[in-house]
């Protein structure tokens, strides 16, 4: 048990990730052609492409979400940190320490303080008063301790669109990644909201690295730092988010983001 | 809990799930290889032909395998009386639950409509010996006025059966005739057709495949019923002559006999249960064929492919048919007279099964409370249903104790291991399908050649509940499943997401939304038990004398018991009442399942906690 407590320093996942050559197939279909990236610890970093060029499809390998698709077969290095998370990593404690946040707020039909509860409680904790104290860190860190402390005990599912997806957020820290992925986090709100996520985020970079996917250009400019611009499975251009959209090298990504992509 | 540990765990987990599931598919196996094993001499002594269509039935029990025959052994009679009498079912409680759906889906307002769809549960709940023991108090008497004799045979057996059937017709055609788009009803009403118009000449139609599947589990129904029929049918071995006059269906075939037969009769009663099956089982390949790729799913995507086809073509139609129409427009009024019509007489067919039963059975039960609670004594005619009452009880327990694990461990395996559609998950949901094809009776001829005999010949509390549990898998595996499908993959993400690994997403987070649904299949299977008897009868016993003390005593459920009851003639008082106890315990399990399913389906959407 004890053991188990302390389990994320028995591998050492960074925070940046580095990705080789990686490949990635649905069945036949090859969603990801060789990709190679270095996402750098404690920034923002956004992905951008035009529907189906495997923005989610190349998230989801960093936590390998990807293992829970039939017929999905990857190749490549994969690595947090020093850890190759394709190789002997155990999935668990390797999703433990990248988090994950979906398009559509996804809470658990329980309460408030039991959705947030849940991941620490998966790792073993147990002990109510350590609890209280990850729950209130947690949604003091997403900002939401004030509108959320008098209904911990309510059922999650009667927050509004905004309020879930940030519980949804306090739920990935609750459990302390080093890393958390994001997937169209806002598309699905109002821009309130929205801005709340946004400001979340770069609150988050002081100790977290965010790899946000997203289908708003100024969503990507105003909090990332990084931008990688992706077509068809190919990475067709990566770098610091002000050159991207200011000069861009390659004539697809300039297309792209005027907004003249057929 | 280290990484290692974990990982055997879900290893364990996994292998347990599919090691139920392995369970199910040894289900089926057994009871085959049982069925083969045993008939196969009897075909052979008796000759498959000469068995099929001799009509001859008279056995001698003293007949063995070594020896000369001295009975003659010939079906034929009971497989046109079984024909005879799933016809009949279904002309009365096809029409009947055919134009009732209509009624629901067309013409009944929402109050009212929600009482009808209440009745219709009712109905399919009531247990088969009740609607039996109904005939047998009402229908045979009234019919006896016309008939020449005591008014049993194939008009009253057809009526029975026919309200059995009425609730399958009624609820799955409904289904079909409200998933019709919106859409084809504007547009006839557009272009200036009735409202009885659109719905007869555009609705139903667009409907008649899960109409026809309705129908079809409808006879599926009938061909398997035992007990009720035996109660009607008179039970002589001949063919049916006319409405009235004593006939023999396939299945009260081997309840009549089943209880002291001798070896090749015993074979030959086998040998009459495989050919059942096959008639059910060819049923149930026409409903599959029919209803897309599995029961349950009547609006198939094959079907939907169709409707979208339609729809182009439907506004030309449209205009034709009322050009036509206007001809027509006798019929379509006598349609809606008739669909108003079904829909009231299957609410008064409810209230006089219940009313009629009630009004005999409540006095004296009240005035003879003790008649639940009182001590049998023997010689004196002071008939007590406490045993089959504490029978009842060990029967809904064990069988569940045994049939809720092992359903719902199945279904978790299919739907959370087994995405994949290999070999293995198919055998296991064709193993499911045909265990819910498998008629009663033919569980308990299983029950009773295999547990009894294990359990030291004869019949006891384990053995009846064994066998029904086997029954009870495909209902569990179904609801359990089919509640499992209802819980969003984002929920499950989000688990694994956090670093949760499969066993506790499953156990945390799936289970515990899926409660409903496993709440009201472990509520379907305590009615099922409850109003079974056919598998009963010789596998737990039919002793409604002695308190059971042990599961390996034997006893009568109170479904049997009213079998018993109402069999012998001078108890019939005790027979109404036990027949009231019946049908408030149906009706009580009802409005729990109801309440059930409503108060967890608002906690699952977050409103009893977070109504602010
Ligand atoms: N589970 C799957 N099975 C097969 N193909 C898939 C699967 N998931 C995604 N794909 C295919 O892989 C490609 C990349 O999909 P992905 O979801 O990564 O795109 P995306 O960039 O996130 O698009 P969007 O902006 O619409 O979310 C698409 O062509 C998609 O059809
Ligand atoms: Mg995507």
């Amino acid at each position: 048990m004890a053991k188990n407590k302390t389990a994320s320093q028995s591998v050492a996942f960074g925070q940046n990730i580095s990705v080789k050559n990686a490949n990635l197939w649905y069945g036949d279909f090859q969603a990801i052609k060789n990709i190679s990236m270095e996402i750098p610890e404690r920034q923002v970093t956004a992905f951008i492409g035009p529907s189906g060029c495997g923005k989610s499809t190349l998230l989801k390998c960093f936590n390998r979400m990807n293992d829970l698709v039939d017929g999905c077969r990857v190749e490549g290095e994969f690595r947090i940190g020093d850890a190759d998370i394709y190789g002997k990593t155990d999935v668990n404690d390797l999703r433990r320490n990248v988090g994950m946040v979906f398009q559509k707020p996804n809470p658990f039909p329980m309460s408030v303080y039991d959705n947030i509860a849940y991941g620490p409680r998966t790792f073993g904790i147990r002990k109510r008063s350590e609890l209280d104290h990850i729950v209130e860190t947690s949604l003091k860190q997403a900002a939401m301790w004030e509108e959320l402390k008098d209904r911990l005990n309510k059922s999650a599912l009667g927050l509004s669109g905004g309020q879930q997806q940030r519980l949804c957020i306090a739920r990935a820290l609750a459990v302390a990644p080093k890393i958390i992925l994001m997937d169209e986090p806002t598309s699905a709100l109002d821009p309130i909201s929205t801005g709340k996520i946004e400001e979340l985020c770069d609150e988050l970079t002081k100790s977290t690295t965010i790899v946000i996917v997203t289908h708003n250009m100024q969503q990507a400019t105003r909090i990332s730092h990084k931008t990688g611009f992706f077509l068809l499975g190919e990475l067709v251009e990566f770098g610091n988010t002000d050159d991207i959209f200011t000069s861009p090298v390659d004539v697809r990504t300039e297309r792209y983001i005027t907004g003249r992509f057929g | 809990m280290t990484v290692h540990s974990t990982k055997t765990k879900e290893k364990i987990g996994k292998a347990v799930f599919a090691a139920a599931a392995i369970i199910c598919v040894i289900a089926v196996v057994a009871i085959f290889a049982f069925l083969i094993y045993k008939s196969i001499p009897a075909f052979g002594k008796l000759g498959i032909l000469e068995f099929m269509f001799g009509d001859h039935w008279s056995p001698d029990r003293l007949d063995t395998y070594d020896s000369p025959l001295s009975g003659t052994y010939g079906i034929f009679t009971m497989i046109v009386g079984t024909l005879a009498a799933t016809s009949g079912a279904l002309l009365i409680g096809g029409i009947v639950g055919y134009f009732t759906a209509v009624f629901l889906a067309f013409y009944c307002p929402a109050r009212p409509k929600r009482i009808l769809t209440s009745v219709i549960q009712v109905l399919a709940g009531i247990p088969s010996v009740v609607y039996g023991f109904f005939g047998i108090v009402f229908l045979l008497p009234m019919l006896s006025r016309i008939a020449p004799n005591n008014g049993s045979g194939l008009l009253a057996t057809s009526i029975i059966l026919g309200i059995m059937i009425l609730p399958t017709v009624v609820s799955l055609s409904e289904t079909g005739l409200e998933a019709v788009p919106r859409a084809y009803y504007e547009g006839s009403v557009a272009m200036g057709a009735t409202h009885s118009e659109t719905v007869f000449r555009i609705m139903t139609p667009a409907a008649s495949s899960s109409i026809t599947a309705s129908l079809v589990l409808g006879i599926g129904r009938a061909l398997g019923e035992t007990m009720a029929v035996v109660m009607v049918a008179g039970n002589a071995p001949t063919y049916p002559n006319g409405l009235f006059g004593s006939f023999r269906v396939l299945t009260s075939n081997i309840v009549m006999e089943m209880g002291y037969a001798g070896e090749v009769q015993e074979g030959a009663l086998v040998a009459t249960g495989v050919v059942l099956l096959l008639f059910v089982l060819v049923v149930n390949l026409i409903f599959g064929a029919i209803s897309g790729r599995k029961p349950g799913a009547v609006v198939g995507k094959r079907k939907e492919r169709r409707l979208a086809k339609a729809r182009c073509s439907r506004g030309i139609r449209i205009k034709d048919t009322i050009g036509a129409l206007a001809h027509k427009l006798h019929a379509v009024k006598l349609g809606r007279g008739m669909a108003i019509g079904s829909g009231i007489l299957t609410g008064a067919v409810l209230l006089l099964v219940i009313g009629f039963i009630f009004i005999k059975g409540l006095p004296y039960l009240l005035q003879n409370p003790s008649l639940i609670y009182g001590k049998y004594e023997f010689g004196s005619h002071n008939i007590t249903i406490l045993p089959a009452i504490v029978t009842t009880l060990y029967a809904v327990l064990i069988s569940l104790l045994i049939a809720i694990p092992i359903g719902v461990m199945t279904a978790i395996f299919l739907n959370e291991y087994a995405k994949k559609e290999n070999i293995f998950v198919r055998l296991i949901r064709s193993a499911i399908d045909i265990l819910s094809g498998v008629p009663s009776i033919v569980y308990g001829l299983f029950g009773m050649i295999t547990f009894v005999k294990i359990f030291g010949g004869s019949s006891n509390i384990l053995a009846g509940a064994l066998t029904v549990s086997i029954m009870l898998l495909p209902i569990v595996v179904r609801s359990t499943e089919e509640s499992l499908k209802s819980v969003a993959d984002a929920m499950r993400e989000g688990s694994l997401a956090l670093g949760a690994g499969k066993l506790r997403t499953i156990f945390k987070i799936v289970l515990p939304s899926a409660l409903p649904g496993i709440l009201s299949a472990i509520i379907l299977s305590m009615g099922r038990v409850i109003s079974e008897s056919a598998p009963f009868l010789y596998t737990m016993g039919s002793v409604i004398t002695a308190v059971p003390k042990g599961l390996f005593d034997s006893g009568a459920t109170l479904a049997v018991a009213l079998y018993q009851l109402s069999g012998e003639g001078w108890y019939m008082n005790q027979a109404y009442a036990t027949a009231v106890v019946l049908i408030v315990i149906v009706l009580a399990l009802n409005l729990l399942a109801q309440q059930c399913a409503a108060r967890l389906g608002r906690k699952l959407k977050g409103e009893t906690n977070g109504k602010k």
